[in-house]
């Protein structure tokens, strides 16, 4: 496993990116942009499912507008954490954090595409309030545990 | 090099980050191991809450996102987590600049932040004192007019410039020694 890590990070374009004193810098703050759209997208359906945001909408409607922008952030995600993991994925190995962000964030996105998603699209009242804000409180905790890992990589490891 | 630039006007600035990097409380949190990456973290967390609620509330100005919502729904609902978010973030952020001060005051993609946060500002209240009025017309409209379509454009270009600079503010030693 850890050979694995090791071949990712002498990647020809891996160690481009550790070699440009900008590539990496840039592409982490576009991150950070992409997290704020992602946040955004998944914050409206969790706001709703407690009972706040747009709550003179139904659920579903308002997690069917999300939608489209959960999923663009996600691709904008993936498209700007995976060079930052090829560039320092010997040290990523090693960081008891990053571990934890993947374990969370595979937790997450499960979360988000199975329990969410039935609540969110069933038709209203067929959960009830108490489960309806579990699930909206459980996804803001799961996403929250995602992003507080991913900052602390870069301060401990 | 924001001193080069600006000269004599920034000694006051400098003397007053001199001035706070000696107060105890600026020492403490400075030498505090794990008190300021968790100030970071929450900085980034109570970003995630502010950015998120206006980047959405601008998507619906562009016409691109939420179009089942009225604006004035999507404004009024989200307004309270905007400002609870703004101070949330202030408040993080000004405990970062107050344990570093020196690093900040003197750092050009720290000011850039500044004055696009300022700009985001002035934006919101044009939008808010001129565009406002005309939101009975297109309140529930899949295509809301250019005066609202700009001021979602350049609220979403000033708030991502906030967080790249934001983001970008350790590299400025890197990138621009003098």
């Amino acid at each position: 496993m850890e050979q694995y890590f090791i071949d990712i990070a002498s990647w020809p374009v891996s160690r481009a990116i550790n070699e440009s004193s900008w590539i990496f810098p840039l592409v982490q703050a576009f991150h950070l942009v992409a997290l704020g759209f992602l946040a955004g997208s998944i914050l409206m359906v969790d706001l709703r499912l407690l009972g706040k945001g747009f709550s003179q909408q139904p659920i579903a409607r308002v997690a069917r507008d999300a939608r489209p922008w959960l999923l663009a952030s996600l691709v904008a995600m993936v498209v700007t954490g995976v060079p930052q993991f090829m560039s320092l994925a010997t040290k990523e190995y090693e960081s008891p954090y990053f571990r934890w962000k993947m374990m969370f964030l595979v937790g997450a996105l499960i979360w988000t595409f199975t329990v969410k998603k039935v609540v969110a699209y069933s038709p209203e009242g067929r959960f009830g309030g108490a489960l309806t804000k579990l699930v909206g409180l459980v996804s803001i905790a799961l996403w929250t545990c995602v992003a507080v890992n991913g900052r602390l990589i870069g301060f401990f490891s | 090099m924001i001193h080069i630039a600006l000269g004599d006007y920034f000694a006051p600035l400098l003397n007053l980050a001199n001035y706070v990097s000696e107060l105890p409380t600026s020492v403490q949190l400075r030498e505090s191991q794990y008190v300021m990456p968790w100030v970071f973290v929450l900085h980034v967390i109570s970003m995630c809450m502010f950015a998120g609620t206006i980047l959405m509330m601008d998507l619906r100005l562009l016409g691109v996102g939420h179009m089942q919502t009225p604006f004035s729904q999507v404004q009024r609902r989200l307004f309270p987590w905007q400002m609870f978010a703004m101070v949330f973030s202030s408040a993080t952020g000004l405990a970062l600049v107050w344990g570093n001060p020196l690093n900040y005051v003197a750092n050009i993609i720290f000011w850039v932040k500044m004055l696009a946060m300022a700009v985001a500002g002035l934006n919101a209240l044009a939008f808010h004192f001129i565009t406002e009025y005309t939101l009975v017309d297109w309140d529930s409209g899949q295509t809301p007019p250019s005066a609202a379509k700009l001021a979602g454009w350049l609220s979403i270009f000033l708030w991502a410039n906030v967080i790249l600079s934001g983001r970008l503010i350790p590299y400025a030693i890197t990138w621009f020694r003098s």
